[in-house]
Parts: structure tokens; C-alpha cells; sequence
């Protein structure tokens, strides 16, 4: 499974953003300051903009999910349950997965914002798309919902996973980092050799690799594991 | 200073606090009432029971700026230049005024170059210093930020961060979700379910909250 972007190029009023490179089967984060191009990248991926110049081949991808940045546009049912039922899912497995059990009959615009980031989350993995694309699925949500959302998101064992972020104290583990400045997309490669390339590494990171120590992936704990053999 | 006295409006409780520091960061989880105490410090809600004084008076009787979460939701005009002129309009100021009030903030915020542009062109990023440039022109005795930060990378935070230091406000009420930007401020409040747990300097405050992930990531590593 592959998705391939070949001199990718695409344009609106002054902004170009321009890309070349491959996704390959695990997860991928793509971070870059907002405004650089994070979600049009996104949007092309999904197939719901045209590059202008160049091509996006899918090897082997037959199925694509992409979660926008702000769940509430994609709800389209007036209960949790039938909102999971309208994703083509059993209500009870997505409930159970969501940690929203007892929420079924709820509006779910009722549900806090982390409650409906987690809702589309599960929704979106239980699919089990082959290509899943993430725009900023941990803004503003605090730190105890991030960290779900990171655990359900390293639960996912096969496929091809984009995180489009610049969220920099709670992060999952990934395969490879990829940086987006100025409509520009930059490979940095696979982690742990691409953290110390990494410029939008959070600070945590950038402290540890200060020290010295080489984290083993991008997560706080990986910083401290890190700099505790640094240390001795 | 800030003084709540017995304070009871949705889920908010809280019966009694003081704080006399500048800069203020509002921490605690999702739906824990950060917003809802913004928004009664701002003058925006009236609480239903208790009082909240700033300065010594109501905070309608404050000169208050607002920066909410999401500045597409709460920018009015279609040009940049006529948001942020907003605030001396509404309040009559002559038109010269407004004009040397518009630059000035636009210069503050390093946005002089985007006056002209219309709102709908802007990226996230510059839509939230429009909406800090349009908070700082009418000259607020307090400045609130509802998770301003939340959408912002790292070099926009960081110019949010600088702009909210050197105002002239008496007070900066600041909710975050970014606990390291939360661990500069001179006091720390941390709301659970409508109450304050904790609160005092950033110290105290991330002392208690050290077995959570409330703790600024940098001193996890650094400490």
C-alpha cells in the first residue's frame, strides 16, 4: 500500500503548495505552521481537490477517510447511535470504542468537543480505511483527550495514517515526520532519524536532542526515556 | 485585582477568590468552565448569583478585549482594516483617532501589511491576530484570551505570547490548553467541574498537578 505524490503542485490566489514523496503503511505527521498548507495537502489527498500539475497515485488504497478539523461539520444524525449508524457501523462498537456508552439516544451536539473528536475517531477507525487523513485531530482538546486520541490512533495496526498537526506537547507514536513550509512539503524520513531534522519539533524534543539524548520516537516519554539513559 | 464573591452561574462555584497578579492563565479540562468564567469576567455574561469585580468595579465597567477561540466566528467585517476599527467605532471616537488607533495595533500585532486585505483571504493564523489587533485598539484595562493559542503554530503563539506581555493592560486572563504557555503566567488558575482546585503560582499550582498531564511538558524534561 502506497500513496504517491508526484510534482504535486496546486494553487489558489498567491498560495502554491508544491510535493513530492510517498506515504507508505504506517503513521505519518505532517506538521508546518498554519496557514503553510497542512489542510489543502489533506484535501487533496482525499481526492476532494484536483492537483493543478503532477499526480497522486494509490497503490493498493482502496479506501480513503478523511476527519476534518472541526467534528461538528461532519455530523449528520440527531443521536450519537445514529450517527454511527450512519457511518454504516454497529452503534455499540463505536460507543464502546468512543467511551460513550450510555450517550447512544444523546444529540450529539450535546457531546463536549473532546467527546465528538473521540465519536468521529472511532467512527473513522472502525472503517478501517486503507488511507486515513487526520486534520489536526488534537486541537483544542485538553491533554487527557489528546492522550486518547493518541491511544486510539496507536491501536490501529494496518494502513496508512496522516496526522496533519502542529500540536507540540501530546503526540502518538509515528513512523515518519514530513514538514510543510510555505506551501512547500519536505520529507524529514522515518524516526527516529528524522527527529533531530525535525524543525517543528515540540520543545520537549528539542531539549532532549540539546542534551544530547536520542529519542527513540516524538512522545514525551520517549524524550524522557532518552535523556534517563543520558543521564545514567 | 480580581475579586469573586460567591459566585454561582451554570456550572461555575465559586464562593471566594482574590487573585492581584497580572498575568493570569485559566487551565483545567474541557467543559471544566474556563470559557463561562471569561466570559463573566468580561462582562459578556451576568452571573446569576455573586459578583465579580475587576479594578474595584463590574466588568461592564471595564474596558475589556476579547480574543475568542475562533476568531471566523466572531469577526464582523469584511475588511481587516474596518475590524479592527470596530472597537473605536462602537465606542463614537472620531475618525482620526480611529485611524491612529487602527495602525497602532496593527503595528503592535506586525500586521500592518494585512489592513487592506479582506478577512475572508486570511489564514487561520492571521485571522487571530486580527481579532488581538481589534481587542488591543480600544486601549483594554483588561485582555482576555478564550484558548487563542489553540489554533496557532509556534511562531504565531510565540508573537501572541510577546503582544499580551508588553500590553498596557492591568490584567491578562488567559485560558490554555498549552501548559508550558500557561507556566509564564504570575498566577495559575486550575477549574475542575466549575471549581477552582487549584490556585497561585505557577509553581504551587503544577506542584499539585505534577501526576497529571496539566504539566508543562518542558518541565517534565528539564526538571
Amino acid at each position: 500500500m502506497r500513496v504517491e505524490l508526484i510534482d504535486l503542485a496546486f494553487s489558489r490566489d498567491a498560495f502554491v503548495l508544491r510535493g513530492s514523496g510517498a506515504f507508505d503503511e504506517g503513521v505519518h505527521l505532517v506538521s508546518g505552521p498554519v496557514g503553510s498548507g497542512k489542510s489543502t495537502l489533506a484535501l487533496l489527498l482525499a481526492g476532494l481537490l484536483w492537483p493543478e500539475r503532477g499526480d497522486i497515485r494509490r497503490h493498493g488504497v482502496l479506501t480513503t477517510q478523511l476527519l476534518l478539523q472541526f467534528p461538528e461539520y461532519h455530523i449528520t444524525s440527531s443521536t450519537v447511535a445514529g450517527e454511527a449508524a450512519s457511518w454504516g457501523l454497529l452503534p455499540e462498537d463505536v460507543l464502546a470504542l468512543a467511551e460513550l456508552s450510555g450517550r447512544a439516544e444523546d444529540d450529539p451536539f450535546h457531546l463536549s468537543r473532546g467527546e465528538l473528536k473521540r465519536l468521529t475517531l472511532a467512527c473513522a477507525l472502525l472503517r478501517d480505511p486503507d488511507l486515513l487523513l487526520l486534520d489536526e485531530p488534537f486541537s483544542s482538546l485538553d491533554c487527557t483527550a489528546k492522550r486518547k486520541a493518541c491511544g486510539m490512533l496507536e491501536e490501529r495496526e494496518a494502513g496508512i495514517t496522516i496526522i496533519f498537526s502542529h500540536e507540540r506537547a501530546v503526540l502518538p507514536r509515528v513512523d515518519a515526520i514530513w514538514e510543510i513550509e510555505e506551501g512547500v512539503l519536505a520529507a524529514r524520513g522515518s524516526v527516529p532519524d528524522a527527529i533531530p531534522s525535525w524543525r517543528h519539533a515540540p520543545p520537549y524534543l528539542r531539549y532532549a536532542l540539546e542534551q544530547g539524548a536520542r529519542p527513540a520516537n516524538i512522545r514525551l516519554s520517549d524524550a524522557r526515556e532518552a535523556l534517563c539513559r543520558t543521564r545514567g | 485585582m480580581i475579586r469573586i464573591t460567591g459566585l454561582r452561574h451554570r456550572l461555575l462555584d465559586i464562593p471566594d477568590l482574590a487573585v492581584d497578579a497580572r498575568h493570569i492563565a485559566v487551565i483545567g479540562p474541557n467543559g471544566s468552565g474556563k470559557t463561562t468564567l471569561l466570559s463573566i469576567c468580561s462582562g459578556i455574561e451576568e452571573p446569576e448569583v455573586g459578583a465579580v469585580r475587576l479594578l474595584g468595579r463590574p466588568p461592564s465597567a471595564v474596558k475589556v478585549g476579547w480574543v475568542g477561540e475562533f476568531p471566523d466566528r466572531t469577526l464582523l467585517f469584511s475588511r481587516v482594516y474596518d475590524e479592527i476599527a470596530s472597537t473605536p467605532r462602537f465606542r463614537h471616537r472620531p475618525c482620526p483617532e480611529t485611524d491612529s488607533a487602527v495602525r497602532a495595533a496593527a503595528e503592535v500585532v506586525g500586521i500592518p501589511h494585512l489592513l487592506d486585505k479582506k478577512v475572508t483571504s486570511l489564514s487561520g493564523g492571521e485571522k487571530a491576530l486580527v481579532a488581538l489587533a481589534a481587542a488591543c485598539a480600544g486601549d483594554p484595562e483588561v485582555l482576555v484570551l478564550d484558548e487563542a493559542d489553540s489554533h496557532l503554530d509556534a511562531v504565531t503563539a510565540e508573537r501572541v505570547r510577546r503582544v499580551v506581555q508588553e500590553s498596557p493592560a492591568n490584567h491578562v486572563i488567559w485560558c490554555t490548553q498549552s501548559m508550558d504557555t500557561a507556566a509564564a503566567a504570575d498566577c495559575v488558575l486550575f477549574l475542575e467541574n466549575g471549581r477552582v482546585c487549584h490556585h497561585g503560582t505557577p509553581e504551587e499550582v503544577f506542584a499539585a498537578l505534577e501526576e497529571t498531564c496539566f504539566y508543562p511538558t518542558l518541565w517534565r524534561v528539564c526538571r
